[in-house]
């Protein structure tokens, strides 16, 4: 199959407009290219290239929190100091997607809708309580983004949805957060084992915490008994241990070419247990 | 025996980089011609199965389909190196993953794709055969079910689905290691590896009357022209092989491929003909990878460390075909000796059959895993006597005057001295953090001879073309020389053009494979050089009425010795004649080697031409809990005779040193259980990044070696990839306290293996 239709929309509406008439969006193009290119899946039969619709472009960061637009590149993220220094975690999985190329082309929309497992913003953002806008031409919704995956590669959202925006409230003070990944190597890596911390600290204590795990699930989630474990806690290696342990036992692995899934059950605790201390350093500091 | 520090002369830069960083450079799939078509391939739709019916048909009645050739449309010949085993298209079976059932030339890549799926073809599957151990054993079903009848070199032992079957035997290894202090036995096992080179292959063909061109990504353009020949039953004469710019092949693209594939199709579209391979292709298609291995090692020490016994049984993942890699077995058996000095020896190392994809030469083939082997096995010895792996190296390695286990009496090399300065440049024995160790490892590899040509011509305006049959694969040797015939001239490199890559043109040549560019190529072209300058000399002799003793090439110009003002510039003398060398220079002579009592499988392995001695040290950085490897530095000592290019033998070292990382620690193709690749692509076949490189600190030590090349010279090319795995495994080993049996040693391994 190859592409027959390709506009190039101006606008939010002309999006719109094609997504109801069955195309599909495309900006940076890394996951449907690559996809169509590796026989994953072929290129529809219809697109519309978004990447010059303005009013979804952008980075904002304000004292209520961080907007950002659904072409928002990995690297116009990772490079913003102001989401280096308080949404750590999502700085950290943007320098670290794909290589050079991925992270100047790819974009967040792109990358949560692609609704891999194995997708590095996803945990960060969902730690961080973002929450995604998708409009239609019928109208538009809000949710939070922990409800927008439902397996892999599968959303909420219907075929005539588009992702609009990504909005993160701020963190409350006291608060720091991380995202580590297992890497076999240094760059071009996909996450075999990935974890996303967020924990604020109060006098000693830590008095809220939201823990997710990557590539470890049919989605991206957060680890409830996780995060018990280390509520009400002094944040020290006993409570770090225990949350570690806990997301291995919430995790449902796969074994594959990429490992096995004993060992990536037990490579969850050692990465969850790192992102949680590199965590915890952040929001002390 | 001298240290190179600094490269000799100033830095020689290939005359190709700039095009290829630049992207200016057109390599074979840049090349388009009128009226081509798009070919692709039916592949095997099984990986063992006689075929029952092919039927073209429906591929045919496809408007944009102009040809659909299977083994019908082509003669019935078998091709292959060592055993002709092997059709262009499949006829009573297929036998891997990439076997070709059909080819199809269409007007467009996804016409050319939708007919290939047209075609029906009708299987009756067979168990596939992917235990390439078990393959040989009683009972085990043929790859090959009558192969007797097949044509295939002599020496070669044919039984069941072993192909190539070699001993080493010395002595009586079964005596003296029931006298042995100590004996130390073990197992190893590697995945296949793949040569990734980043352009994928491609190959155009043109016919014209009943003579076809055919441009093609190969190493050995004059074993495509002889391939191509032979399965399409035509003069030799009649093919034309040329080789654009070569985007890598690290051996993958050496041999006969895809070439007479697309000659066929072309002659029956009576259209040009291209085609592009896919990332994914040109991993599992190629019949052409680093074969799997399983490796058992014993050997029995004195107390005192001496060898007196080594015993080995190696089985070697052939594949479904022989292609060029039937010496496999004699290779492999040469590597499990290593170069050490081994009282008895009793080796034995069997080449199997099997449906998985072929194996053949990548980059020193055998070497790197028989090397992993051996060195952690080195390492368990010294372990078990109590030595430092150092010293026991020291008191075992070969030497001047060493005679080998296979007889070869050993001259002028520098194992020794490569082990002692690659020990220094990594510091051993330094202070290291806890998860830090060093390790070393040695290795050797032989220079291959063989007859080569060349021509140098001078054109009218003083410059010179050098036409060589030799084929520039990437690393630099063809582009090399230049610098070789200007200072026999007494010009400058910039000064000459290479015509390398067309087989019309130059003599013909083994190509680019086992480091022999500069060896048996850089010879030819030295001694058209030569050639040329008796021509010069006899030319100015005339002209400045002087004796041709008492001339000298210096500076462009040919002058008399010690008056400088009695000149005349080559140039003025290039209009003055035609001059043209030309030559091939003597092969050297191959080493003597006493034959070892009971040794069968001779291939002509046994002794190592001017052997090239590696001694690697590697510092690596283990993260315990989850057995990631960082490699943080690897020095490179190597006794490679006399270095003619500083910059471009140390860009062998680098580039080999790092392919020799992915090897030791991610790249490996994972099969599935009817052998079928299941990482067939960039992303889960993970090759080294620059962000993984290492510091590399390289040392040479120069020689003189018996038998060597031009100017005493050895080969570069092969030997970096060789010890590189070894030494990595031995650092590892030190830091979790265990060994890592299993190649490549990916992190769950690591982990797995971690106490």
């Amino acid at each position: 199959m190859s592409v027959s239709s390709y506009v190039t929309a101006g606008s939010v509406d002309d999006v719109l407009a094609a997504l109801a008439g069955g195309a599909r969006p495309v900006a940076g193009g890394t996951d449907l290219v690559v996809g169509a290119r590796s026989g994953k899946s072929s290129l529809p039969e219809s697109l519309v290239a978004i990447h010059r619709v303005a009013e979804l472009r952008g980075v904002r960061v304000s004292a209520d929190g961080l907007r950002l637009g659904a072409l928002a590149s990995h690297e116009a993220i990772c490079e913003n100091e102001e989401i280096q220094a308080r949404y750590s975690a999502l700085a950290d999985a943007c320098t670290i997607v794909g290589s050079h190329a991925t992270r100047a082309q790819g974009t967040i929309g792109g990358n949560l809708m692609n609704a891999s497992p194995a997708m590095e913003t996803g945990g960060p953002l969902i730690c961080l309580g973002a929450t995604v806008t998708l409009r239609s031409a019928a109208g538009e919704r809000t949710i939070g983004l922990a409800d927008l995956f439902t397996g892999p590669g599968k959303t909420v959202a219907e075929p005539g949805e588009l992702l609009i925006s990504v909005d993160v409230p701020a963190p409350a003070a006291g608060t720091g957060s991380a995202y580590l990944r297992l890497e076999y190597r240094r760059q071009m890596e996909i996450a075999v084992v990935g974890a996303s911390a967020l924990v604020t600290v109060d006098g000693g204590k830590v008095t809220d915490a939201r823990i997710a795990m990557t590539a470890l699930a049919p989605t991206i989630r957060h680890v409830p008994e996780a995060e018990a474990a280390l509520i009400g806690s002094d944040g020290g290696p006993a409570a770090i241990e225990a949350a570690g342990e806990a997301v291995a036992a919430a995790s449902s692995p796969i074994s594959d070419v990429r490992g096995s899934a004993g060992y990536r059950r037990a490579m969850a605790a050692v990465i969850a247990g790192r992102a949680i201390e590199q965590a915890l350093a952040r929001a002390r500091a | 025996m001298t240290a190179v520090e600094e490269p000799r002369a100033a830095a020689f830069v290939r005359p190709d980089g700039k095009e290829k960083v630049t992207g200016a450079g057109r390599y074979t799939a840049d090349l388009n011609l009128t009226g081509q078509l798009v070919a692709k391939f039916r592949y095997a739709d099984h990986t063992h199965a006689r075929i029952l019916r092919i039927d073209t048909a429906r591929a045919r009645a496809l408007p944009g389909v102009l040809a659909v050739v299977t083994h019908e449309d082509v003669p019935d010949v078998l091709y292959g190196g060592m055993v002709k085993d092997r059709r262009l298209f499949a006829k009573e079976k297929v036998r891997f993953e990439g076997d070709i059932v059909a080819g199809v030339a269409a007007t467009t890549a996804e016409i050319a794709e939708c007919a290939a799926a047209l075609i029906e073809v009708d299987y009756e599957p067979l168990p596939a055969i992917t235990d390439f151990e078990a393959s040989m054993g009683e009972g085990s079903a043929l790859v090959h079910d009558d192969w007797e009848s097949y044509e295939a070199d002599d020496a070669l032992l044919r039984d069941g689905n072993r192909l190539g079957y070699s001993t080493i035997v010395k002595g009586d290894a079964a005596a003296a290691m029931a006298s042995a202090d100590v004996v130390v036995k073990s197992r190893f096992v590697t995945d296949p590896v793949q040569g990734v080179p980043i352009e994928p292959r491609a190959v155009i063909a043109q016919w014209q009357g009943d003579k076809v061109t055919v441009w093609t990504s190969t190493q050995v353009p004059y074993a495509a022209r002889g391939g191509i020949a032979h399965t399409l039953q035509i003069p030799e004469s009649n093919v034309r092989v040329i080789v654009p710019l070569l985007g890598g092949g690290f051996g993958a693209k050496c041999d006969f491929h895809f070439e007479g594939h697309v000659a066929a199709l072309a002659r029956a579209a009576r259209r040009p003909v291209k085609l592009v391979f896919s990332r994914r292709e040109e991993f599992f298609a190629v019949g052409h990878r680093r074969e799997g291995m399983v490796i058992e090692l014993e050997t029995g020490a004195r107390a005192d460390g001496t060898l007196l016994a080594r015993r080995g049984r190696l089985v070697l993942d052939k594949g479904a075909y022989c292609g060029e890699g039937g010496f496999f077995a004699q290779m492999a058996a040469m590597h499990a000796l290593g170069p050490y000095k081994i009282e008895t020896a009793d080796i034995e190392s069997s080449l199997n059959y099997s449906t998985n994809q072929p194996s053949s030469s990548i980059r020193a083939p055998t070497a790197p895993q028989v090397c992993w082997a051996l060195e952690q096995h080195m390492d368990e010895l010294a372990e078990a006597l109590g030595m430092d792996p150092i010293d026991l190296r020291r008191h075992t390695l070969i030497e001047e005057g060493t005679v080998t286990a296979t007889g070869q009496k050993l001259e002028r090399i520098a194992m020794k001295e490569t082990l002692e300065k690659a020990v220094e440049l990594i510091g051993y024995g330094q202070e290291l953090p806890e998860d830090e160790a060093i390790g070393v490892a040695v290795g050797w590899w032989p220079c291959f001879a063989a007859s080569s040509g060349a021509y140098v011509k001078l054109n009218g305006d003083g410059s010179g073309t050098i036409i060589t049959g030799a084929q520039e694969n990437g690393t630099g040797a063809v582009m090399a020389m230049p610098k070789f015939v200007a200072e026999e001239l007494g010009m400058q490199p910039e000064d000459f053009s290479i015509l390398y890559q067309d087989t019309d043109a130059a003599p013909s040549d083994m190509g680019s494979c086992g480091s022999q560019t500069t060896f048996n190529s850089g010879r030819a072209v030295i001694a058209a050089a030569v050639d040329l300058r008796e021509q010069l000399l006899d030319a100015a002799s005339d002209k400045l009425e002087a004796a041709r003793d008492d001339l000298e090439l210096v500076g462009g110009a040919v002058r008399v010795k010690g008056s400088p003002e009695k000149t005349v510039t080559i140039a003025d003398l290039a209009g003055s004649g035609t001059f043209h060398g030309k030559g091939s220079g003597e092969p050297p002579e191959g080493p003597p080697a006493e034959p070892a009592e009971g040794c069968v499988g001779r291939l002509g392995l046994e002794s190592f031409h001017a052997p090239q001695l590696i001694a690697h040290a590697a510092r690596v950085r283990v993260d315990r809990a989850t057995g990631v490897v960082r490699v943080l530095q690897v020095a490179a000592a190597h006794d490679c005779g006399r270095i003619l290019n500083r910059l471009g033998a140390d860009g062998q070292v680098y580039g080999g040193v790092v392919m020799g990382i992915g090897q030791a620690l991610s790249e490996g193709t994972q099969l599935d259980a009817e052998g079928r690749h299941r990482n067939a692509h960039l992303t889960d076949y993970k090759l080294v990044t620059a962000s993984d490189a290492p510091q590399i600190d390289v040392a040479w030590i120069e020689t003189d070696t018996p038998g060597a090349g031009p100017k005493g010279s050895k080969g570069v090319g092969e030997p970096p990839c060789v010890p590189t795995a070894g030494a990595i495994a031995n650092a590892i080993a030190k830091v979790i306290g265990s060994r890592v049996r299993s190649l490549p040693m990916t992190p769950e391994r690591v982990w797995d293996a971690s106490p």
